[in-house]
């Protein structure tokens, strides 16, 4: 086991300390695991390989676990793949439960983590050979199914499905970009607007300022009562939590970290896709779907362990493709080219000591993420006891921070912020959903490119449905989300009536 | 069959395909809500009445231009030290301190302090977190 | 604690206070914001800033900040400063954009002050299958001129595609009309190009060396396997590489997909090369003063050595030259290029 040699008590502490800084990072709305991976990348040059992955890998797993706390206690997701924790975690914390959300996040997170690295270790390169039998056909329907979770989230249904479209339109204002294969040309930009606009509205100032800015002009409007919330947070023995939670929840954790772990495998489909998907899949299964959206634990279940799965997930084309599967393990492609290290399909062979590092690294990642989140929970979770005339500011704050820092010092995101706030709190008047419509946001322009590549590549309508098995199964996993969804409707509307 | 699903995308004009369709999904699903919500929509003015009505306007006003103010200032402040982040520091003190006052329902010198404390720590501790130990670009 | 903090605040501002005043001394202020045209900061062109930034701070003893804001927010970010305290590095796409007619793209040589060129990418690349029937450049322009249709998968209006151009050149210099024959397939990133190949949309693609070698060295029946038949680097470029190349390709197995044993005429006995140069970018009116102090800081960096080791270790080599000689290389390398895509009938400025 030459890998002994590289787990130093450096090696270990650097896991460990980047773990935490990750978690802040996650932490705070609007900071993303991405950018702390970035701001660190540059230290990685002056601590070798094995040290810099270790550091990195730490930011990235507590970085992607850090975002379920502000979703679960403000109802604001810290980072855009924990989005669908908000639907189920905040609502459970509104009731009382913020603490319980809590606990069942973080131990969803370890295991999704946990799952998602014994599948990185034991079929890395098998698995990338199987994700590139998905070309742009594949992919879009992926991202379809997906995007059938608008209609599931809605609770009037043809509402739900306008807003989510709406959310789909606003996310391809601006240009078609060239990077992901477009022509580079502009489109639905009002015109004169086009200094501002060209580059179209970046997805986390949209989410912090339809979640974060949105929540906080709602508690202006109604004259800033009074906290309720502070009360009702159940602290320390009283917390209704024991791990019974998980009991018939065996399936969903199991299915959710698979589904993240595959969203990361496949190159381009994008992290948020990995809980909005597991998200949407264990809603379709659930026997009481309706409880979904409201305070359901198997909701914060799904969405965490998905979005854990996807770090083990995302490295699997990395180490066996050299092709990053989501933005942050972009950026690790960074730190090995620094030392002159190629990634590629022969890397794992020719670099075994470093191979087993990464994943040793990724096992402390997810265990000191693990120990540092399950027991300062009792603290964190009294942000919300912190009185609204201090929090609120400090959180406008924060996210004026991350809306500036996410693609490093653009103004222009700082607005958007303020122009998704006041469109959040409209939507709330006019009754438009602000779930779907994120969902729709989100998946836009993903949706975009591989439905248009398609159609470019292949040149007939039918290839949605003749390309390949994959393309059959995932049309079935399409019909089966919506006919789910429209029984759902009909089930509600007939109890709506009885009473 | 083949002739009716046959497509042929021309690379200059492929951005607009898909905005095109998003936007015939919506305008139809529109005028389902047009119709199937006439009652409601009919009701608009009296409902945005009520909402106005309701309203605590110096705070929820108060907000938005504390904000907007906020954002206008940031970057020329900003610029008199370029990339130190003075600019946000600067800015975000009297905002933070000026939007907590603004949420607080009694306002007793007693009550001031706390929200005074919190708009210089909270600024300063993330100004320095992010410029200097993260080297961030802040305005 | 008050007092403390009323203290650190004043110093601060004391410091703060003498920035603007550094700043009229004409020369680079104390702190400097280095944006890039990408939006990446795992890829090539942040690599490239990070590694001369912090060697031009450390010379100077004062503070560079690398932004990865994308092309489009970088012009306009060092257009708005003319006082240096934004500077751009970024690399041939920023004239090439312009030639291709991208949108968003102005001419870099009459709108902007070019700065120093600092180092060279070696990489650009066209790769086959293993498995396919063409071996070589000359078989692709053979199978052109034969009227065979060959797929080329590129990211179009750039450096991505200014070796496309070059083929199709060639191929209506050796039977006019049979350029026609090369057709692009308009893909995104170096993903999406490998699997154009993998799902066999595309008969040749444009990669590098960094992110395809490995690909080439899969035995032939795996579907990932990959072949090099060109790479555009100037030959004299590629003996700057280490000699043991990257990968298991030495650098003189890279010398035989150049110029000249792989040739991409241009005419006039010349082969078509490409460099991809990273070099600074200023805003128009910003003071000769500081222009002159980059350049000889960056010349003492280079004839210091160090960079030379840590740009190597990446694979880029090091490619020095000061401002004036700087932009009369790019502006010769523009008017070269200008004139392979007027000819081949591509959008022009």
């Amino acid at each position: 086991m030459e890998v002994l040699h590289v787990i130093t008590p450096l090696f270990v502490s650097l896991i460990v300390g980047g773990t935490f800084v990750g978690i802040v990072f996650g932490a705070i709305p609007g900071m993303t695991a991405t950018m702390a991976v970035a701001v660190c990348l540059p230290l990685t040059y002056s601590l070798g390989l094995e040290n810099g992955l270790a550091l990195l890998l730490g930011l990235y797993v507590g970085g992607i676990s850090g975002g379920l706390v502000p979703a679960i206690l403000l109802g604001i997701p810290g980072t855009p793949s924990s989005i669908t924790t908000c639907f189920d975690g905040y609502p459970m914390c509104q009731r009382g439960d913020g603490e319980k959300a809590l606990r069942i996040g973080i131990i969803s997170s370890l295991v999704g983590g946990l799952i998602s690295l014994a599948v990185l270790y034991f079929f890395a390169p098998t698995l990338a050979d199987f994700a590139i039998q998905f070309s742009y056909v594949e992919k879009f329907l992926i991202i379809l199914f997906a995007l059938t979770v608008m209609a599931a989230l809605s609770s009037d249904m043809l509402i739900g499905i306008f807003s989510g479209f709406l959310g789909l339109l606003v996310s391809l204002i601006g240009t078609y970009g060239i990077e992901s294969g477009g022509n580079g040309e502009i489109r639905l930009i009002p015109p004169g607007l086009e200094y501002w606009l060209e580059s179209g509205f970046a997805l986390l100032p949209v989410l912090i300022g339809l979640f974060g800015l949105a929540a906080i002009l709602e508690e202006a409007e109604i004259g800033v009562p009074e906290s309720q919330s502070a009360r009702n947070v159940r602290l320390g023995a009283g917390t209704g939590f024991s791990l019974s939670v998980f009991r018939g929840q065996i399936g969903n954790l199991i299915r959710s970290s698979g589904i993240g772990t595959f969203v990361g495998i496949l190159p381009g489909v994008g992290g948020s896709a990995a809980s909005i998907l597991s998200y949407t899949a264990t809603k379709a299964l659930s026997s009481h779907p309706e409880t979904f959206g409201k305070g359901e634990p198997a909701g914060v279940i799904a969405s965490e362990s998905g979005n854990n799965g996807l770090t083990g997930g995302a490295l699997v084309p990395l180490m066996s493709l050299g092709i990053p599967g989501d933005s942050t393990t972009a950026l690790l492609i960074g730190a090995f080219t620094l030392q002159g290290i190629q990634v590629g399909p022969l890397f794992i062979g020719q670099n075994p000591v470093t191979w087993d590092a990464i994943i040793v690294a990724m096992l402390i990642a997810n265990l000191a993420m693990f120990a540092m989140m399950y027991f300062a929970i009792r603290y964190i979770a009294r942000v919300v006891s912190v009185p609204k005339p201090i929090l609120f500011p400090i959180i406008l704050m924060m996210c004026v921070i991350g809306a500036y820092t996410i693609n490093y010092g653009i103004m222009f995101d700082v607005w958007s912020l303020l122009i998704f706030g006041l469109f959040g709190w409209l939507a709330q008047k006019l009754r438009l959903e602000i779930a779907p419509f994120i969902i729709g946001f989100i998946l836009g322009p993903s949706a975009e490119i591989y439905f248009v590549k398609s159609l470019e590549s292949f040149g007939d309508l039918t290839i949605f449905f003749t390309k390949s098995w994959i393309a059959v199964v995932l049309w079935i996993l399409i019909a089966a989300s919506v006919a789910g969804s429209v029984l759902l409707a009909r089930k509600t509307r007939r109890a709506r009536e009885g009473r | 069959m083949g002739d009716l699903t046959h497509v042929t995308v021309n690379f200059e004009t492929s951005h607009l395909i898909f905005p095109t369709l998003i936007a015939i999904v919506l305008v139809i699903l529109g005028l389902a809500i047009l119709i199937t919500n006439r009652r409601q929509i009919a009701g608009a003015g009296p409902y945005w009445r009520g909402v106005l009505d309701r309203m605590d306007k110096v705070r929820f006003l108060g907000t938005i231009a504390l904000t907007v103010i906020y954002f206008m200032l940031m970057v020329p402040v900003g610029d008199t030290w370029p990339n130190t982040g003075l600019g946000f520091l600067i800015c975000s003190i009297p905002y933070v301190f000026l939007s907590g006052v603004l949420f607080l329902r009694h306002r007793a010198p007693r009550d001031l302090l706390p929200v005074a404390i919190s708009a210089l720590v909270a600024p300063t501790l993330v100004w320095w977190l992010f410029t200097d130990l993260f080297a961030l670009t802040l305005p | 604690m008050n007092l403390t903090r009323r203290t650190i605040l004043a110093a601060l501002s004391a410091t703060a206070l003498l920035a603007p005043l550094v700043a009229a001394a004409q020369e680079l202020p104390r702190n400097v914001r280095l944006v890039i045209g990408s939006n990446s900061t795992g890829g090539d062109t942040y690599q490239n800033a990070a590694i001369v930034a912090d060697a031009l701070a450390e010379k100077l003893g004062i503070n560079i900040k690398v932004d990865a804001v994308g092309p489009t927010e970088a012009f306009k970010a060092v257009g708005r400063d003319s006082r240096g305290t934004t500077l751009m590095i970024h690399h041939d796409q920023s004239y090439l954009g312009y030639l291709y007619g991208v949108r968003g793209y102005e001419d870099i040589f009459a709108s902007y002050k070019i700065g120093p060129t600092v180092s060279v990418n070696p990489g650009n690349a066209y790769l086959v299958p293993k498995d396919s029937p063409y071996k070589s450049m000359a078989d692709i322009l053979a199978a052109a001129e034969k009227g065979e249709r060959v797929r080329v998968a590129i990211q179009p209006g750039g450096v991505s595609e200014i070796g496309f151009s070059a083929m199709k050149y060639a191929a209506h210099a050796a039977a006019p009309g049979s350029e026609a024959n090369l057709v692009p397939v308009n893909t995104g990133s170096q993903s999406d190009k490998d699997q154009a190949l993998f799902d066999n949309l595309a008969d040749v693609i444009n990669g590098s060396i960094q992110s395809n070698e490995q690909y080439t060295q899969l035995p032939a029946d795996d579907q990932k396997a990959m072949r090099f038949v060109w790479i555009t680097a100037r030959p004299e470029t590629l003996r700057k590489a280490p000699e043991a190349g990257m990968g298991a390709m030495t650098r003189d197995d890279m010398l035989k997909f150049a110029s000249p044993e792989t040739s991409v005429p241009l005419g006039e006995g010349k082969d078509f090369t490409f460099d991809k140069v990273f070099f600074f970018i200023y805003n128009k009116d910003m003071d000769p003063a500081i222009v002159a102090q980059i350049d000889e800081a960056l010349a003492e960096v280079y004839a210091d050595g160090k960079i030379e080791k840590r740009l190597t270790d990446a694979f880029f080599i090091p490619d020095f030259r000061p401002s004036d000689e700087a932009r009369a290389h790019l502006q010769e390398k523009n008017d070269t290029y200008a004139r392979i895509i007027s000819e081949i009938g591509e959008p022009s400025n």
